[in-house]
């Protein structure tokens, strides 16, 4: 049952003012408006303060920097859907790109080594172990019953260590020149080849969680977790499959990456746990679980990426930076309120 | 459906308050109401309620689930805020914004939900919020022990001071929740259905200190479905129905009349006939024990058509029967056949997948998804185990089969897109009971699926379970609702202590009789 704001909580008199119908609206909607308002808000201070900021170059710098972080948000609003938080996907990007970029060095052996082998083998086993630590947060969260909270930030430090174990805390070089060329900066069909690999992970998310079975057991895990026991489904198979594709989406993102750094580094995605949140509440997901849409999380991505680059463009400093990306967190939370 | 006349204050005032009644006539009421009313949007949860509680009096409300008792208590006991319309006690006139604005008017409630903290002993629950300091303000937790115990003794329960809540069975909570309300006297105490869950000790040992109450000049609101406890203690009863004052009667009026008043119609209207000729056994439970003791020694069949009634207190393990069928408690002894053959359920889904369903009494936290839309509620078993199964979603056929389902249960298709959570009692559990009907399904187990639902979704409901009946299914339906039982079932069975106390096929059914069974 829906509780009463506190302006009715008084006793309203029969012949007392009432809410204009349109207040109302806005009170009911509020939450579905927090992302278009800040787009509108955004836009307009970038079009008055930072140059060059509608031009062709700078929005496609713009997409093209948002890939990394797309998908760990789409990673993040599948985890939150289920009823969950996942934050060790920014340690599984750095991971993610250590053991990718060990594995392409090791196999390409600075030119005596095939490159194709190189990136292949590379990229498999930086999923594989992406996914393989989603694996072990799914086990504690559904198995073991570790609130995910608790197992995801544990895990993280475990993986950060691994991470920095692994890379001797340096960055690591030697990897094929083709990887950067092709998956950093390269273009397939005039499209950058990062972007392609992201609007394919985007439709895959987007179908896998409105279009099937498992992403509608998901939504219903997230609402209420025993009621969807009850009604049959599988919900620790679900969970665990969810924390999985997290990190398996985390580690692309990790070797993408570092394909645009050309050096493997465990230092990278430390601030992804907070922006990918962030990127799901302001599109309306909830951390209670149950709700959230891809596409929207994907105009939220794009948003703080957006305020990121306008801000560069107005040479704000990277710690004013940090600022705004909590700032808005919070000024999200504090409207997507039903 | 035949509507009686809604009449206020039905009978004389002066006739029917003379008997029985200790206070009330021509005193000073202590709390009056007028026009309170409590309205969401468009639906009132409770229309214009203009009532005086008089010093000494034990009132009772009256009424079916959903009616308005608890929105009209929680108003009183400042837990929710009326919408329309003023009470007054003292010098007081308005509404009470808080818990503790009501208390400090001397208002106190002891709800159906407690307001106890599991991991405090007895004694700091009940000075909780108001405890005695010593020296440098520290606690005195000597002086709260004391105090506990004298009043525990002093209103003759069975309770030690010193006992952590969490460790008290729910019957034992209530009478600490008791002790905190009393504690300083209240000029009104409000009690929502308090011996739903004491054994009879303790029911006697509540009326005794209820009358003691009274004589000191307390107005009692007292909750209850219990027809011979209105008949012992009550003075007056009013009848609350959808949200609407029906009547203010004595407590000496007829049982059959206040069921009318209660329901709107004639008794018989209600419950459709059960089918009579039954087929052969779909569910048999052969000596089934729990690992949890919970459940001892149970042995039922439950036949084609038919359906079963499982009677007996709060904790007599009538739904943990129904449980540990559907694989939620372990086994200890016995074994469960379904359509004659042995099984195990491992999880819900095995069970749904043999043709078993559950139907949990408690649908907000065990039955919905509140934040999703109807249609996702009632066909999330569907996708697994029904027609529309398959790894990728089928719109048309989901549009399709919701609108099936939502027929055969009376739910209105329009909604079908809306979040459960905007939903009345009635709807949400129109919602549930439609996820059975998803997929095939032999025995159907339905756990107090009539809780706080109103009367029309009551008999929609009814219809429901009837026509599942009617098509072959076996039904076993657990309630605490006696009445209900005695209108739908085929045969009645009684649970006592965990263990199976005495089956009553319908040509016997007797409430007296079924009632007795229910006690040692």
């Amino acid at each position: 049952m829906s509780t009463t704001s506190p302006s009715v909580s008084a006793i309203v008199p029969a012949e007392g003012p009432r809410q204009s119908g349109s207040r109302r609206w806005l009170q009911h909607n509020q939450h579905r408006l927090v992302l278009p308002a800040l787009f509108l808000f955004a836009l307009l201070i970038f079009a008055f303060s930072a140059p060059g900021f509608f031009s062709v170059d700078n929005q496609l710098n713009v997409s093209r920097q948002s890939v990394y972080l797309m998908l760990v948000a789409l990673a993040q609003l599948i985890v939150l859907v289920g009823g969950g938080i996942d934050l060790s996907v920014g340690t599984i990007v750095a991971l993610s790109s250590i053991s990718a970029s060990l594995t392409m060095s090791g196999v390409y052996q600075n030119g005596e080594g095939s490159a194709e082998w190189a990136i292949a083998l590379g990229t498999a086993v930086a999923l594989l172990v992406g996914g393989l630590v989603g694996l072990l947060n799914g086990i504690g969260t559904a198995l073991l019953r570790i609130p995910s909270f608790m197992m995801t930030l544990g895990m993280s430090s475990v993986v950060f260590g691994v991470a920095l174990y692994l890379s001797g805390g340096v960055p690591i070089y030697g990897l094929p020149q083709e990887f950067g060329q092709v998956f950093g900066y390269g273009y397939f069909l005039g499209i950058p080849s990062p972007v392609l690999v992201v609007l394919l992970a985007i439709a895959a998310v987007y179908v896998l969680l409105e279009w099937t079975r498992y992403g509608r057991h998901l939504y219903a895990i997230g609402g209420n977790p025993r009621a969807a026991t009850l009604s049959g489904v599988r919900t620790e198979r679900a969970t665990i499959m969810a924390f999985v594709l997290s990190g398996v989406l985390s580690a692309l993102s990790g070797v993408l990456l570092t394909a645009r750094l050309g050096t493997g580094e465990a230092s990278i995605g430390t601030t992804f746990p907070l922006e990918s949140i962030a990127a799901c509440v302001i599109a309306g997901a909830a951390l209670t679980g149950g709700v959230g849409r891809t596409l929207a999380v994907v105009a939220g991505t794009f948003l703080i990426v957006m305020v990121q680059n306008g801000m560069n463009l107005m040479q704000i400093g990277a710690y004013a930076q940090t600022m705004v990306v909590g700032a808005l967190l919070i000024f999200a939370m504090a409207f997507s309120k039903k | 459906m035949a509507s009686l006349p809604r009449t206020h204050y039905e009978q004389a005032d002066d006739a029917g308050r003379s008997e029985g009644s200790r206070g009330g006539i021509g005193m000073a009421p202590v709390l009056s109401m007028r026009e309170l009313g409590k309205r969401y949007g468009a639906h009132w949860a409770l229309r214009n309620i203009s009532l005086d509680l008089a010093p000494g009096e034990v009132h009772v409300l009256f009424g079916e689930n959903g009616a308005g008792k608890s929105t009209l208590i929680s108003m009183l006991a400042g837990a929710g805020q009326p919408t329309e319309g003023v009470l007054s006690i003292g010098g007081f006139k308005g509404a009470f914004r808080s818990v503790t604005e009501a208390r400090g008017h001397g208002v106190r409630a002891v709800f159906q939900e407690f307001s106890l903290v599991p991991n405090l002993p007895v004694a700091d629950n009940i000075v909780l919020g108001d405890e005695a300091t010593g020296r440098c303000g520290l606690l005195d937790k000597a002086a709260a022990r004391r105090e506990a115990s004298q009043l525990i003794e002093r209103l003759g329960f069975d309770l030690d001071a010193r006992a952590l809540v969490a460790d008290l069975p729910r019957g034992k909570q209530q009478m600490v929740e008791i002790c905190k309300a009393v504690r300083a006297l209240p000029k009104v105490l409000i009690l929502d259905e308090p011996t739903a869950s004491l054994s009879t000790h303790d029911t006697q040992a509540l009326f005794a200190l209820l009358s003691r109450i009274k004589a000191s000049g307390t107005a009692i609101v007292y909750i209850t479905h219990r027809m011979e406890e209105i008949g012992v203690l009550g003075d007056v009863i009013t009848v609350l129905r959808d949200g609407e004052m029906i009547a203010t009667v004595p407590a000496s009026t007829e049982e059959s009349r206040l069921i009318e008043l209660m329901s709107g119609r004639k008794l018989s209207d209600l419950y459709p006939q059960p089918r009579t000729e039954l087929g052969g056994p779909r569910l048999q439970i052969e000596g089934l024990a729990t690992e949890d003791g919970l459940v001892r020694d149970v042995s039922l069949d439950v036949r084609e058509g038919e359906i079963l009634g499982i009677a007996g207190l709060v904790g007599c393990g009538k739904s943990e029967l129904g449980q540990a069928c559907f694989g939620l408690r372990r086994r200890a002894l016995g074994q469960i056949r379904l359509n004659g053959r042995p099984v195990s359920f491992k999880h819900p889904a095995d069970a749904i997948a043999a043709g078993l369903w559950y139907s949990p009494p408690d649908r907000k936290r065990d039955g919905l998804a509140l934040i999703r839309p109807a249609l996702e509620n009632m066909l999330v078993s569907a996708l697994e185990f029904g027609k529309i199964k398959g790894m990728f979603l089928k719109p048309r056929a989901e549009a399709e089969a919701s609108r099936r389902q939502s027929s055969k249960v009376e739910f209105p298709v329009s909604r079908i897109g809306e979040s459960v959570a905007n939903f009345s009692g009635g709807n949400q559990q129109k919602v549930m009971l439609a996820k059975s009907l998803g997929q095939d399904i032999d025995v159907y187990i339905f756990d107090e699926p009539t809780v706080g639902v109103d009367v029309g979704a009551r008999q929609s409901i009814y219809r429901y379970l009837s026509e599942l009946a009617a098509s072959g299914a076996a039904i076993v339906l657990i309630s605490s609702d006696l009445p209900e039982l005695l209108g739908m079932s085929n045969r009645i069975a009684v649970m006592r202590s965990g263990r199976l106390a005495a089956q009553f096929q319908r040509s016997e059914f007797d409430q007296h009789k079924i009632l007795e069974q229910f006690f040692e």
